[in-house]
This record gives C-alpha cells, structure tokens and sequence, in this order.
C-alpha cells in the first residue's frame, strides 16, 4: 500500500516546485528582458519485482520476466526559454533593447568583480562630480567591451546609442565621447545561472565542471561587432505569455488533484484492510 | 481448510499493485514520451480436486459411489502476471524550444504473430556509456555543447557518437539531419524495434534497455516517421480512462475485503458455534 502514497506524494512534491516555477514567470510578466522558465517532467526510478522467477509456468508472457514498477514522476528540467520578447517603445534615451536572441550586456558587480548579464536595458546615470556613470536600475555598472566602467565626463546634452551598441555622448561644450557596450553573445544559454535582480551568470563550479567560460559565452569584440542588434528608446518586454502559463497552472492543478485523489484511494484501501476484523 | 481464504487474499493484494501501477501512470500523465503501462492479471495455475473417500449410500441398496472421482479444477488465487508498456504514438505538443524533438512514428510494420506494431526511439548513452533507448525528446545543450536528455545522458547519432553542436541555434529536418550554419552536423540516431514489449525494458527517467541492440530505423525500407523540432511528445495516458479504472480497481479490492470478511465468519462459526455444548 506504501508504494501507492509513496508514489503520489513523491509527485507531489515535484507539482508543487513546478507550480512554483508558473508562478514566478507570471509574477515576472512586466519584468524588463525576463526570460520565462519551463518545468518538465521525466518518470522517477523503476523498481523490478521478480514475483514469478519459474519462466516455464509463465505462459503467454509478452515482456521479459519480472515487473517493473515506477515510483512517480520528478521534474527533469527547467529550461530558461530565450525566446525574444516583444519590444516597447519608451522613447528614452537610456534604454536600449536586444532585437536578437542570446545577446546580453556585460553588467560589472562588487562581488571580487565578477562580470555578470542582463538582458535588462534600463539604464541610467550615476553623478558623480563632474563625471556620470552608466549604471543599471539597480546601481551595478554597465561594461564596456573590455570590461571597464562606462564614465561620461562633463555636463552631458544628448546620448545616442547605435545599433550596433556604440554610445555616444554629446557633451554641453559640444565634445563627444564614444563607449563600444559591453556584449556577450551566449552559445549555451542553459549552462547560465538565473542570479535574480535581472542577472545571469556562470555558475560557481564552473572550472571543475570541464567548461570554460569561453565555451558557454563570445564576448563580441572587434569584428564580432556586426553581430550586435540593439534598439534604443526601447524596452524588451518579458518573454512571458500569460494565457499559456495559466493553461499550465491549471494543468499541474489537475495533476495535483489526481494525485491527492490516489492518496485517499490508498487510505480508504487501508481502512478496508483495517476493518477486515 | 478453507481454500478461498487466501484466494480472496491474492485478490486484494493484485489489485494493490494494479492501484500502485495505475498511480505511477497518473503521476506521469505529464512526462514527455511516457508510455503508459497495463497490466496484465492472471490466474493461479490450475489444481485438479479428487474425491478420495470410497463412500457407501446407506439406503439398504449397498450402493457405492466410486472412489477417486474428480471434482474438477480449481483456481486458487490471482496475480500480476506482467505490466506491459503501451508504445502508442503520444500527443504532440508545441513547445517552441530548438532542443525540443518529438519522434512521430509513420507507417510501421505490423508484427503479425502478435498485432504488435513496431515502435522508434531516440538512442542515449548512460553514465557507464552504455546504450539506452528514450521516447522523451526534452533535449538540452550541455557546458561543453553536447545535446543530452534531462537525465544528462548524452543523445547520440546514427553513428552511436555523441552530437557535438556550437549553439542552440540549429535546426532538424523531418529526417533527424542536424544543420548548424548550413552545415550537416549529425543525423540523429533512431532505433527501431519490432516487439517494443518483448525487448525493452522499463529503467525509470525515461529509459529503456534492450538485452540486444535495436536495429537503425533508417535502415528498415518500412519504417517511416518524421522527427519534429519545437515539439515534445506527450505522455500516451488517458488521464479519464486510468480514473475509471482505479475506481473499479478499488471496488474490486472492497469486494475481495468482502469475501476475506465472510470466510472468517464462518471460521468463526466452525470455531465457536459448531459442537456449542451447553
């Protein structure tokens, strides 16, 4: 009898982290550059029982001796879904809009100054005497191609921001200054750790894992520019699409019922077995 | 003694196993490329009942009735004899994801002993590197770029090589042909096997072994099928039918109860009444 509850508690458990996941994308869904995740499944170990080892008295088998049977269904992944999402013109100049699938900029963060990505273009300027820095919404600095904090000097009249990520800023005294963006074109998107606050990065044990940073990511230099696609006065809206998200929950609900339903049907089979005396 | 007893027993504990089977089932009405599994329930072996006694009518006529006569067979209990893999074609569902491969079978060959069509899977490599077979097309590129299962178990071409690829960016023709940049990458590998239940067996996320290896579904002249990339195939439960099945699984579970109920009855009767004296 333990098996049945075993079973569907065991797929409970696993409904319940994927109903976790839904939930995150749909509070998610106005989220800047958000990238959705998608649980699914794969069924969890089968066991053999050999209930009948005398292959002679066992007539008319199609399957090879023994039976096998599962213990329930575990979520075999969750996939970060790259898919582009739709743009939204916000007519600002410090926005700035991937138009194309695996870019991402080159965000600076205190911690021992490690590199991490955004898809997230809302960014602005951080004052500092004489000098603005470009920083994202939560103050991390955004990257140049090799690396170094963007820092405008001077009292600045407009910024202009190219399609392929050169910034250029128009001081009042009628200089200009120019930033080539930082951006890295991701070859394996899975590899990357969701870090929250609209970051990714490589995880920690990359190293010992046998893949180098330059496996997972490209960071477009030189030539590699051309690759760059970017729009600015223009926000990426979230890649999350509310009606399939809900067809989801309501699914995994369902399951969650089927589930539950097999528990009491277990139990009441145990108080049948209770009430024999 | 009395022989039904344990029959009753066997009864409850079948469709036990059948509610464990059926469980699983649900559980997994939402995994990729799960078959769903049937049982298959069957009889104890027969015994044959003999009357031993020679026994004689007393009615004046010394009429006997002759000794050894057969009573006839009896069943005496019921068990799980297999569960067997349904391999019929799933849904297929869209799911816009590159790595996403649904193997949709064509026409196939008919087994015409058993009425068993034949059934194609995807070939994986397991940790030991051994071969293993996998309807469940939920694919993902690794750190070093190698297409693998969920499991992490790595996909393998027609070769049986692990398919190396630079970036998700690829695309699959109808034919398993992998295309990065233009190029031919790989074919992806597809086995065939022609008695699905006979040679594979259940191993748990989402694999089946095989005793001997499966045949190159390309090579098989009548085998057609079409790979499908940004599509999974669903899992092939019928979510109202296991339902209606677990409900009549536990009222003949509550029936056998029943039975187990009355044969101690008349134990009791047998024990505690027969020869009351006083």
């Amino acid at each position: 009898m333990n098996r049945t509850m075993i079973a569907a508690s065991n797929t409970l458990g696993q409904l319940q982290k994927q109903i976790d996941v839904i939930s995150n994308n749909m509070a998610n869904v106005e989220t800047t550059g958000f990238k959705r995740g998608e649980a699914s499944f794969t069924d969890l170990l089968v066991q053999q029982l050999n209930n009948q080892p005398n292959q002679a008295a066992e007539v008319g088998r199609l399957t090879p001796l023994g039976i096998r049977q599962g213990n329930g269904a575990k979520i075999g992944q969750i996939q970060n879904v790259q898919s582009q999402g739709s743009l939204k013109t916000t007519n600002r100049d410090l926005d700035v809009a991937f138009t194309k699938e695996n870019l991402y900029f080159m965000i600076g963060v205190e911690e021992g100054n490690v590199i991490r990505l955004s898809r997230d273009g809302a960014f602005y300027l951080s004052p500092n005497g004489n000098e603005n820095m470009l920083v994202t919404a939560d103050g991390h600095t955004v990257l140049d191609e090799n690396g170094n904090d963007i820092v405008i000097e001077g009292d600045i009249k407009e910024i202009q921001i190219s399609d392929e990520g050169i910034l250029k800023a128009i001081t009042t005294d009628g200089g200009e200054q120019t930033f080539n963006l930082g951006v890295v074109s991701v070859q394996k998107p899975q590899f990357l750790e969701k870090l929250g606050d609209n970051l990714y990065g490589l995880p920690d044990n990359y190293d010992g894992l046998g893949v180098t940073a330059d496996d997972v990511l490209t960071e477009l230099t030189g030539a590699l520019r051309t690759d760059i696609s970017m729009k600015q006065g223009a926000l990426e809206s979230s890649n999350v699409d509310l009606s399939k998200e809900m067809t989801d929950l309501i699914t995994a609900q369902r399951m969650y019922q089927f589930q539950s339903r097999s528990i009491t049907m277990a139990d009441q089979m145990l108080g049948l077995v209770n009430s024999i005396r | 003694m009395l022989r039904g007893f344990y029959t009753a027993a066997s009864g409850m504990l079948t469709q036990q196993r059948r509610t464990e089977m059926l469980t699983n089932n649900m559980a997994n009405a939402n995994t990729p490329g799960y078959k769903a599994d049937q049982s298959s329930v069957r009889s104890f072996p027969e015994m044959l009942l003999n009357r031993i006694a020679d026994e004689t009518i007393p009615n004046g006529n010394e009429k006997k009735v002759p000794s050894f006569a057969q009573v006839g067979s009896l069943n005496t209990g019921v068990y799980i004899q297999e569960t067997n893999p349904l391999f019929k074609q799933g849904d297929i569902k869209q799911t816009d994801l590159k790595t996403d491969l649904a193997l949709v079978h064509g026409e196939m060959p008919i087994d015409e002993e058993t009425g068993v069509a034949g059934a194609l899977f995807f070939t994986v490599q397991n940790g030991n590197g051994d071969v293993r077979y996998t309807r469940n097309g939920n694919f993902t590129l690794d750190g070093e770029g190698y297409l693998t299962t969920s499991g992490g178990y790595y996909v393998l071409d027609e070769n049986n090589e692990r398919i190396q690829l630079d970036n998700d960016q690829f695309t699959v023709s109808d034919n398993g042909v992998i295309l990065q940049d233009a190029a031919q990458v790989a074919q992806i590998g597809i086995a065939y096997s022609n008695d699905p239940a006979g040679q594979l067996v259940k191993e748990g996320d989402g694999l089946f072994s095989a005793d001997a290896e499966l045949t190159n579904a390309y090579d098989e002249d009548d085998v057609f099928f079409t790979i499908k990339q940004g599509y999974i195939e669903s899992s092939n439960v019928d979510a109202a039918q296991t339902m209606t099945e677990m409900l009549s699984v536990y009222r003949s579970f509550e029936a056998n109860q029943k039975v187990l109920q009355a044969y101690d009855q008349s134990l009791n009767k047998t024990v505690n009444e027969v020869g009351k004296i006083g």
